[in-house]
């Protein structure tokens, strides 16, 4: 306990205060008589009996002005019967008094950390004091409806309730007065103005009705009790069904069925045209049909014709095996260059060389190559041929001799020797007219050659 | 049967967030202890000044 003459902390087991020697058994009295109503306060805010919380808790806050508890509860109970200001006002006072570990901080943070809740509020508290000018005034009109406005935003505000019933209860709209009120008490359920205008409102009906019942019974809801009488058998009841019945049938004679059949013949009309303009597309396809046919059959005679001018087309393949000859031709030409110059045999490099079909080859590298080769080779392997050639035909076995010549000239078409004895040979075996044509070559081509004079010779020297 | 002039009078403006600060210093914080502080140095006074 805090000893309020020295604001010392006390034991509670003292009766006077050690540093400044104060009595404090009024004050302890006075202190547990605050938290009494305290608990009364919590106990009526509990059921919702708010204005018997508010009293109790002033008594408290009156007792002790620093009962932290009570205060915070006073200021929650102000917030929800929508006494924002009287609320904050409480919370602020209670932070005052006990700065630390005190909940007000926590309702205060919660009311400003919600900026339009806020503004809400104010807006509300402004709109009720205008509608209360208004009211005054007379103007309930514009009093209700601000009132209205009040009460959307911040339906807990006890006071617009009750200002906004006293109009209407002015006005005489009981039921609108009694429906605010009972919001009224839903908030605070013991609200002396709200259980006073509720008696009131209790009481009028009463006297209301008196005078209704009084005046015009017309607007009675009770009905006359009359006499019990037995009713007669109603004849017009059943004569009104006849006559219903036979206008019924008149009107679906003349009015349904003509219209069933006009529907009907429409209908068939209808079907017809359908048909025509169905057969009319018809034909159209048909022809649109036949024109497609047409145009297909065209497109397939071009993709013939187009078809067969891709067929002729030839394709060069490329095959890297067609080279292989040269490839072949060019080694073992390498492996005769490692041999001495006696040993090597080009035979078989110019037969290989002579077989290759160039037409084939798209490399100029390669046909350089062959080319190359060949006036490497043929040379060399046609006097070679030549030189058996002559030895065969030293031996007068002229047409032997003749394809060993053939070969020399073949390999090379400048062997001057080989054309010349090719010519001899012929004019050996008799064949003149062969051995003139090799004798005009060797008088034609080679002028300078030593066969020249030999050949000019013999060529004189042939039957004509 | 309550008459509406009266009961209208009865309603007072509600202070608006702006005027909370003065709610607050207005407010009438005197409890019991200090009622009772304030009689018994008025008692003390009284005792001095007879003295």
């Amino acid at each position: 306990m805090v000893c309020p003459n020295c604001q010392s902390n006390v034991s509670d087991k003292k009766n006077r205060c050690e540093r400044c020697g104060q009595d404090l058994t009024l004050y302890r009295k006075i202190y547990r008589a605050s938290n009494m109503y305290y608990n009364i306060g919590l106990e009526k805010a509990k059921v919702r009996d708010l204005s018997g919380a508010i009293i109790a808790l002033r008594k408290s806050l009156e007792l002790n002005k620093k009962n932290t508890n009570a205060r915070n509860l006073l200021g929650l109970v102000y917030f929800e019967t929508g006494e924002t200001v009287a609320a904050l006002s409480e919370w602020v006072i209670s932070r005052h008094f006990c700065p630390n570990d005190n909940d007000a901080d926590r309702y205060i943070t919660a009311v400003q950390d919600n900026p339009t809740r806020l503004d809400a509020l104010n807006q509300a508290i402004k709109r009720y004091n205008n509608a209360l000018a208004y009211a005054k005034q007379g103007s309930e009109d514009l009093a209700v409806i601000q009132l209205k406005r009040v009460l959307q935003l911040n339906p807990h505000f006890i006071r617009a309730y009750h200002l906004l019933a006293l109009i209407y209860m002015k006005t005489g709209d009981t039921e609108k007065a009694k429906k605010y009120l009972l919001r009224a008490s839903r908030i605070d359920v013991s609200n002396t103005t709200t259980l006073r205008y509720m008696q009131e409102l209790d009481q009028q009906p009463d006297s209301v009705k008196e005078g209704a019942n009084g005046s015009d019974n017309e607007n009675s809801s009770v009905m006359p009790v009359i006499s019990y009488r037995e009713d007669k058998p109603n004849v017009m009841a059943f004569v009104n069904l006849v006559i219903g019945v036979i206008i019924g049938i008149a009107v679906t004679a003349f009015l349904i069925v003509p219209s069933i059949k006009k529907k009907n013949v429409a209908g068939d009309n209808q079907d017809y045209v359908d048909y025509n303009a169905g057969l009319a597309a018809l034909e159209e396809k048909e022809k649109a049909i036949a024109n497609l046919q047409d145009e297909n059959s065209q497109l397939q005679q071009k993709i013939n014709e187009l078809q067969a001018e891709l067929d002729s087309i030839e394709i060069p393949e490329v095959n890297p095996e067609i080279y292989d000859p040269l490839f072949e031709a060019s080694s073992l030409y390498m492996d005769e260059l490692v041999k001495r110059e006696r040993d090597r045999d080009y035979a078989q490099i110019a037969e290989i060389l002579r077989t290759t079909d160039t037409s084939k080859y798209e490399s100029d590298t390669a046909l350089q190559l062959l080319d190359r080769l060949k006036q490497e080779i043929f040379p060399v392997v046609s006097k070679e041929h030549y030189e058996n050639g002559h030895n065969l035909y030293s031996k007068y076995k002229y047409e032997e001799a003749l394809d060993e010549l053939f070969m020399a000239y073949n390999y090379d078409q400048t062997n001057v020797d080989a054309i010349y004895f090719i010519a001899r040979s012929y004019h050996r075996l008799g064949d003149y007219e062969s051995a003139r044509t090799y004798y005009e070559i060797v008088v034609n081509d080679f002028p300078e050659s030593r066969r020249y004079q030999d050949a000019v010779s013999f060529l004189e020297s042939l039957p004509e | 049967m309550i008459n509406f002039e009266e009961e209208i009078e009865k309603f007072q403006p509600s202070p608006e967030i702006e005027q909370a600060e003065d709610v607050i210093n207005n407010n009438d914080l005197t409890d019991i202890s200090d009622i009772i502080k304030m009689i018994l140095k008025e008692k003390e006074n009284t005792i001095h000044f007879d003295k």
